[in-house]
């Protein structure tokens, strides 16, 4: 991949001149309300400059070259920028399967939005479809020009923010479960709609349960043909993988820099563990690996822009990234010892690796459970990737 | 420049060529790969200038043989001759020297190169071996031991501290003052003896300098072992998936079950990030990069620790017929735990990473 030098100054340049000073403190201990508004407000600042979709086609606002992006998330996360959190649904799942399976008019209409700040979130899971999502129960009848939904959706982040869902929802329940899930634009002000915000292990309330009754989605917000819901989904989540890693793989390394300078700080004993061979073994170790992420991230990126992306691919990334970060974060707290215990809170708005590890790690199951659990990723891994023989599928 | 892409023809003539050798066809008891086949694929001068009779290309081209071998697990004496032209391309150009070079990309000369492949940092206190020239004569001294190859070289070339020049490379035939001990080791397809010199003469047109620092040979060694272990890596696991895929078991193919499944997927995953870090490293031995040792001891940590584990796995669910001698199974893991210890061990490479971190 060739170095475009001159946009790394810029970005960097950029960065110094507009990383609000302080955000994380600020965003440490932050209500709601504060965590939304300095969301959309660091939206803003990146919307303004170009980078906060950079991976859409230009039509719609971005158009970057894939070689600049990676220089942009590397930059990002060098500079210890937020993320785009609340966004993130919006920019990356909804964008992907908005142009990847929509019309025109439904690109034309929400597309724009999202850049002026349309919230997306997600409804896939069902307390009875977790890993086994195909499963799920959600129905919606064609009613004239209109879909009645009914059914409950769990674990949809940041839904009682959202403006929009993406609604995977059974329209032919006498199909093969694969074959009878239709995907819809869910406009989240619509009656019959409740969501509550479930407490997720860290504290955090991100995560809601969404209760839908007698909720009525016109027909122009189905995306795609009826009952083909399931293979867009598939599709369009997988496509997006490589840059959404790439991005967390170059946030890991700032925080394996962190890493670095906590081990470098003498400890209860007045020792430094960064003077300790055993921790230099790991911390090479843990160096190395990421390494291999960050490269594999790249790759990813690269081929799937090339269209050579193999069926497995996106699940080696992620399997090798969430399994990574839970090993580091969890020996960033075993060397933190006590004191990295009494770092209770992290700052909202930052990546998986926050510098307060306790907590980074008991997160880190919010990367090895969600979008396929690992065990999820293994089985694609040996049964798409290695072409070995599926698990017999009780009747 | 991704070797993996621009490659195909080498390695699918590689692949090829090697198929018969790797001990999962051969049997427990493997046969070198016939010396006309490495000499006729033009493998032995992939590096050697055209002018000398080879290819003029580069290590990115040797890498492929270097992981196709891997994949075979084929005994052959290609890491020796890919060491010994290593050294000669650092050493100033002279007759002797050119002479040398030619030979061993036509296949008729073989040579090994004796510098110390324990550890990563084997040169730290200075070349093995050293050149007394007190009385008079220039004669050579010194002992290396696991030089790959040495058993059957036609020439030795000792890696040596010259007080009058420097570090040189003094050419040497074995026998004459030059003592060449075979170590039987377990993988039955790697060939190691000690080389000592007690005092044979270092003749004048057979002692070169080197251009360049010769301790870039130790990574260039790392990283061989390194692109070997990959490739061996791969194979055991292309045999696993295909035997997990026949041998059934309660009824139903092994690898449908997810323990099986799921350990052949982790192997999957450290062989994707194993091949990430050995691609960046051969790109930057290949191209002369800055850091270029740094990425070499992360691809030579990683991908032999993960060759080890791969070929380990590969052993548990081949079950009891993986476990036999005439399977040949078990020469993959023994090549995997050689090649975990040749050129530095991980711990070792680890250790030089986080000599970095030291500045904090």
């Amino acid at each position: 991949m060739s170095e475009p030098g001159d946009f790394r100054d810029q970005v960097r340049t950029w960065c110094r001149e507009h990383v609000p000073a302080g955000w994380r403190e600020a965003q440490t201990g932050v209500g709601e309300d504060g965590f939304v508004a300095f969301q959309q407000a660091w939206f803003r600042e990146l919307r303004d400059a170009g980078w906060a979709v950079p991976h859409w086609p230009a039509e719609w606002g971005g158009g970057m070259p894939v070689a600049e992006q990676v220089v942009l998330y590397q930059e990002l996360a060098a500079h210890d920028a937020p993320r785009l959190v609340l966004a993130f649904v919006s920019i990356h799942h909804a964008a992907a399967t908005l142009l990847g399976a929509g019309t025109d008019e439904q690109r034309r209409r929400h597309l724009p939005a999202i850049l002026d700040g349309e919230i997306w979130c997600q409804g896939f899971s069902e307390p009875e479809a977790g890993s086994d999502l195909a499963s799920l129960r959600t129905t919606a009848r064609r009613e004239g020009d209109r879909y009645v939904v009914n059914g409950q959706k769990l674990w949809a982040s940041g839904a009682r923010h959202a403006d929009r869902c993406l609604l995977l929802a059974r329209t032919d329940p006498s199909a093969p479960k694969h074959k009878g899930i239709s995907y819809f634009l869910l406009d989240m002000r619509s009656p019959g709609l409740d969501v509550r915000p479930i407490r997720n292990a860290i504290g955090d309330s991100h995560f809601c349960e969404v209760f839908l009754d007698d909720v009525e989605i016109p027909a122009t917000d189905l995306i795609g043909p009826e009952n083909d819901g399931w293979r867009i989904a598939q599709k369009t989540l997988s496509a997006e993988r490589g840059l959404t890693m790439l991005e967390l793989a170059e946030r890991l390394a700032g925080g394996f820099r962190w890493l670095l300078d906590d081990c470098a700080r003498p400890g209860a004993g007045g020792a430094r563990p960064i003077d300790d061979p055993v921790v230099r073994d790991r911390l090479a170790a843990f160096e190395t690996e990421l390494t291999g992420v960050r490269a594999l991230c790249r790759d990813l990126v690269e081929r799937s822009e090339a269209g050579r992306a193999g069926p497995a691919d996106a699940s080696i990334v992620k399997l090798a990234y969430s399994e990574l970060l839970q090993r580091l974060t969890g020996f960033a707290a075993d060397v933190g010892g006590l004191d990295a215990h009494a770092r209770a809170a992290r700052p909202l708005s930052s990546g998986w690796e926050s510098g307060a590890w306790v907590v980074d790690y008991v997160g880190s199951w919010e990367w090895t459970i969600p979008g396929g659990s690992s065990e999820i990723q293994r089985t694609i891994i040996g049964e798409r990737g290695l072409g070995l023989p599926r698990e017999p599928s009780v009747p | 420049m991704r070797f993996a892409e621009l490659h195909d023809d080498l390695r699918a003539v590689a692949r090829d060529a090697l198929a018969g050798a790797s001990p999962l066809v051969a049997g427990g008891d493997p046969a070198p790969v016939d010396p006309a086949v490495l000499a006729g694929t033009g493998w032995l001068g992939l590096e050697v200038p055209e002018d000398l009779g080879g290819a003029g290309a580069t290590f990115a081209e040797t890498a492929v043989v270097l992981e196709e071998l891997g994949r075979a697990a084929a005994a052959s004496h290609f890491l020796g001759a890919v060491l010994a032209v290593g050294a000669l391309r650092l050493v100033e150009p002279s007759p002797g020297r050119d002479a040398l070079l030619a030979g061993v990309a036509a296949g008729q000369i073989a040579a090994a190169l004796a510098l110390p492949t324990g550890a990563g940092d084997g040169m730290a206190g200075g070349p093995p071996f050293r050149v007394d020239r007190d009385g008079g004569d220039a004669r050579v001294v010194g002992r290396a031991t696991f030089v790959p190859d040495a058993v059957a070289a036609d020439r030795l070339l000792l890696v040596a501290h010259d007080p009058a020049v420097g570090p040189v490379l003094v050419d040497v035939t074995p026998g004459a003052g030059v003592v060449v001990e075979p170590t039987p080791v377990v993988d039955p397809t790697r060939s190691f003896a000690e080389v000592a010199a007690g005092g044979a003469a270092a003749d004048d047109g057979r002692v070169w300098r080197f251009a360049e620092d010769p301790r870039g040979l130790l990574a260039r060694g790392a990283l061989a072992v390194a692109l070997d272990s990959l490739g061996l890596a791969e194979a055991a696991l292309d045999a696993t998936v295909a035997y997990a895929s026949v041998r059934t078991q309660f009824g139903r193919p092994i690898g449908s079950f997810q323990a099986v499944k799921h350990a052949c997927a982790d192997t999957r995953v450290e062989l994707a990030l194993a091949r990430q870090l050995v691609l960046h490293a051969v790109d930057a031995v290949a191209g002369g990069a800055t850091g270029a040792d740094d990425a070499v001891s992360m691809a030579k940590a990683y991908a032999t620790e993960a060759a080890v584990a791969a070929t380990g796995r590969a052993v548990q669910l081949h079950g009891g017929i993986g476990y036999t001698w005439e399977h040949g199974l078990h020469a993959y893991l023994k090549r995997a735990a050689l090649n975990r210890s040749l050129f530095g061990s991980p711990a070792g490479h680890r250790a030089r990473l986080a000599r970095r971190y030291g500045a904090r």
